[in-house]
């Protein structure tokens, strides 16, 4: 189980994310949700190990993750919100790279990477550069960098960015039956129908504290509202979504 | 000045200015680049190259007004080499800036949706280019420029002999340049045009290293025609027709009125040469434009890969291979990186290169002199403190995070993989090419007595490298702009050459006495060992550290913010986010 107790992040004494608390069971899928600034990816870094955290602590397993961070490193997958690659590699080198910084045995990982390559349809790409390659090429290859190694924890940030329809349909299977078979599933997304079908519980952010952690069946009934994209939008929403767009057709008009 | 550039249209302005910034592709290098101080730099260096080249005339100068047929000799090796050095230094900026005068993808998908016409992208490319090649014109020959037509014009029986020889040593310094850099437009545009654009990607980066190469092979291995009577040599003629900077040699000697009618023949083909790449250049300019920026964006994003066998080699553990690879690959698949370790290698080659060239012109065997050990002490530490240097260019720092996400090892690991580049890039590169060449040297014991030193050398000078440096190759932050490379340069240079001085002597002393030798080798080796020694016990405690952008800080600019007139609120403070 992946645990948050009281974690904060402050940047020059501004907090980005202020006394979350939260947790993520195995074999569910946790949707951890906000707007744009409110503080996920901020968490997610965190949570990886990227940035510190100004207070608090993070458990993995019962264990705070800073007590020994290599080998908590060795049991998580990270697909990070921007798909930041180093371009001058092809596909295969990429991963190849990933795989022998992570020390997987040689012939295991190359049948893996062929294996997820051919998966995610970039078998026949796998030798170009990735300077060429799509958005969606490249989050495919983070998310087999990710996967490779048959993490016990998942941590994906916006993982459909620019996915096409197929691939986006693949993952948000796949998604699930990570979670099926006993991995700790953390998935951030701005597709709020995506996490209602894919996610058991949610955690909603705002301005860096977290305003709801619950079921999305719970929330539903509790804000007696229909759907997440209502909850969402009266959790955190604050302007007046039509009047907005109404002034920016008559700015670009006048 | 200021209202005769208002007087350009509006978009040329703003796109030169762009251009100009982008000729020398160096915020590659580094996010927080300085390039104008960096241009700034750059001038200065060519400026003292110009003073020093302008001491030899200033000295001499009265001395050889006493003695004409000495400063024509004098004059005549001093004019080669100007033309030479000049047209080295212009290719070189060729190769720096190399395709950033055609229309790239950026410029494509940035510039089309807008209203811009691609003959102003044309005109602003154009200019940002010649601006830069002026800079390099101008302050090449900053002082050479008097310093020289005021040698050659005291040989004038006028009084506007300096006046001549003064237009002749500019016009043809610019158009030997214009010659080279009109060249390489040629020849890239014409490549560019007829090439399917996928073929062309692959073939440039070949191109460019190619012309680099030929620019210092030229340089250094190009032989001098010390008088005019070997110029008038017949057997000189073939080689003198397909020698560019002979023919500028003749353009010049023909504008300043000491060219012999019957070598006209040489500076007529300067004139046929200009006009040839400058037509080309204009022509290949113009059809790219208007053919290439269509075809970029019909072209797919997706560059296949190679087709066939992929094999990749074992450096060691997994980590080894992945670091030395990853370092390997970025060293010669990015342009930026490329290119600067180009310049170190072109270092090592050109004394390879004059060397093979003295090689070439003596008889083999030849005893073992300190003039063969000290280029390979020189070479190997500019092959090492040279690919130091890349390393420490950065590749990508926002790619930098998995590297900390997948460092399940210890920082000694890291650092090993490191030093194992190190030695499959530089140290064991330079040995096998002095290995090479020392097989025209005797006594034989004596060249494996200087190998083996050499190799503890290398192996020193990569463990100094190596002090300190607790990071990934490629994957730290390097500020061209910030750093004294005039000095850094200078001081490098003379370190080395008094270290390779010292150690030249004291190996040549060491030879005749093996208890001395014994003593050297013990010395070197200890050193080495010591200094390997130190640097995996201060990796063991060291951190790791991989240089990311810099986080995302939320700063409170304290801008007050007043509310509009009329309004009775007091002023307040609005958080700028």
């Amino acid at each position: 189980m992946l645990e948050l107790r009281s974690v904060s992040k402050h940047f020059s004494g501004i907090p980005a994310v202020d006394d979350v608390s939260f947790s993520a069971r195995p074999g569910e899928v946790t949707g951890y949700l906000g707007p744009n600034g409110s503080g996920k990816s901020t968490t997610m870094k965190m949570i990886t190990g990227l940035i510190e955290m100004t207070s608090g602590h993070i458990f993995f397993q019962g264990k705070p993750i800073q007590d020994d961070l290599i080998s908590y490193k060795r049991r998580m997958g990270y697909v990070p919100e921007e798909p930041y690659l180093y371009t001058h590699l092809s596909g295969a080198e990429y991963l190849t790279m990933v795989a022998q910084l992570r020390n997987l045995p040689a012939r295991e990982s190359s049948e893996r990477i062929d294996g997820l390559l051919r998966l995610l349809t970039l078998y026949d790409d796998r030798h170009a550069s990735i300077s060429g390659y799509s958005k969606g090429m490249r989050q495919k290859v983070l998310i087999a960098a990710a996967l490779m190694h048959n993490p016990e924890l998942v941590l994906l940030d916006e993982p459909f960015s620019g996915l096409d329809v197929g691939s986006a349909l693949v993952l948000r299977s796949l998604i699930q039956e990570l979670a099926a078979r006993g991995k700790v599933v953390l998935f951030s997304s701005h597709e709020l129908d995506t996490v209602e079908r894919v996610c058991s519980r949610v955690i909603i952010l705002h301005r860096g504290k977290l305003v709801a952690d619950d079921s999305i069946a719970n929330l539903r009934s509790l804000m007696e509202l229909p759907t997440l994209e209502q909850i969402f939008s009266q959790l955190v929403v604050e302007q007046n979504t039509e009047s907005m767009a109404r002034q920016i057709a008559d700015l670009i008009h006048a | 000045m200021r209202k005769l550039a208002e007087l350009l249209p509006l978009q040329f302005r703003v796109l030169y200015r762009q251009f100009l910034l982008r000729v020398v592709d160096l915020e590659a290098l580094s996010v927080h680049a300085d390039i104008p101080r960096f241009l700034g730099q750059f001038a200065s260096v060519l400026i003292f190259i110009s003073v020093i080249g302008a001491i030899g005339p200033i000295m001499s100068h009265e001395a050889l007004r006493a003695a004409p047929e000495a400063a024509l000799s004098f004059a005549w090796r001093g004019e080669q080499s100007l033309i030479s050095g000049m047209m080295l230094v212009v290719g070189l900026i060729a190769v720096i800036c190399w395709d950033s005068t055609f229309p790239d993808r950026r410029d494509v998908m940035v510039l089309s949706p807008l209203p811009v016409a691609p003959h102003m992208i044309l005109l602003a490319k154009v200019a940002a280019s010649a601006a830069l090649l002026g800079l390099a014109i101008v302050t090449l020959n900053f002082a050479t420029g008097i310093a020289w037509p005021l040698l050659l014009g005291s040989q004038h029986d006028s009084n506007w002999g300096f006046f001549q020889s003064l237009a002749a040593y500019w016009f043809t310094m610019i158009a030997a340049s214009v010659f080279l850099f009109c060249s390489v437009l040629t020849v890239q545009g014409f490549t560019a045009l007829l090439l399917p654009r996928r073929l062309f990607l692959r073939l440039s980066a070949i191109l460019q290293i190619a012309a680099f190469g030929l620019f210092l092979g030229v340089y250094f291995l190009q032989p001098s025609i010390p008088s005019l009577p070997e110029m008038a040599a017949p057997e000189n003629h073939c080689f003198l027709a397909w020698s560019p900077s002979f023919w500028f040699f003749a353009l010049f000697n023909q504008l300043n009125g000491s060219l012999p009618a019957d070598l006209g023949w040489i500076a007529s083909r300067a004139w046929i040469g200009l006009g040839i790449v400058v037509s080309g250049a204009t022509a290949s300019l113009l059809l790219c434009y208007l053919r290439t920026m269509k075809k970029t964006v019909e072209e797919p994003d997706l560059v296949p890969g190679a087709r066939g066998w992929h094999w990749t080699p074992r450096f060691g553990s997994a980590l080894q291979t992945a670091i030395v690879l990853f370092s390997f690959r970025s060293m010669t698949r990015s342009r930026q990186h490329r290119l600067a370790s180009a310049f170190y290698l072109a270092l090592v080659f050109s004394i390879a290169l004059s060397w093979l060239r003295s090689d070439l012109s003596s008889a083999w065997p030849r005893p073992l002199t300190p003039e063969f050990l000290i280029p390979t002490f020189m070479m190997m530490s500019f092959a090492v403190f040279g690919l130091r240097g890349v390393f420490s260019l950065p590749i990508s720092l926002t790619a930098n995070w998995v590297w900390r996400l997948t460092q399940l090892r210890a920082p000694e690991e890291y650092i090993a993989a490191t030093r194992r580049f190190l030695f499959y890039f530089a140290v064991i590169p330079v040995w096998l090419i002095s290995a090479l060449q020392s097989l025209s040297f005797t006594p034989r014991h004596h060249v494996a007595a200087h190998l083996a030193v050499l190799a503890l050398v290398g192996w020193i000078l990569a463990e100094l490298s190596l002090l300190g440096f607790y990071k990934v190759p490629f994957t730290c932050s390097y500020l061209p702009g910030k750093v004294h490379a005039q000095v850094m340069i200078g001081v490098f240079l003379i370190l080395a050459l008094a270290v390779a001085l010292s150690l030249a002597e004291l190996e040549m002393l060491a030879f005749n006495d093996p208890f001395r030798y014994v003593c050297m080798i013990g010395i070197l080796g200890a050193a080495a060992l010591g200094l390997c020694a130190l640097n995996r016990h201060r990796a063991k405690s060291a951190v790791l550290y991989f240089e990311e952008l810099s986080p995302e800080a939320i700063t409170t600019l304290g801008l007050v913010w007043l509310p509009p007139s009329g309004s009775r609120a007091g002023p307040s403070v609005r958080p700028h986010n």
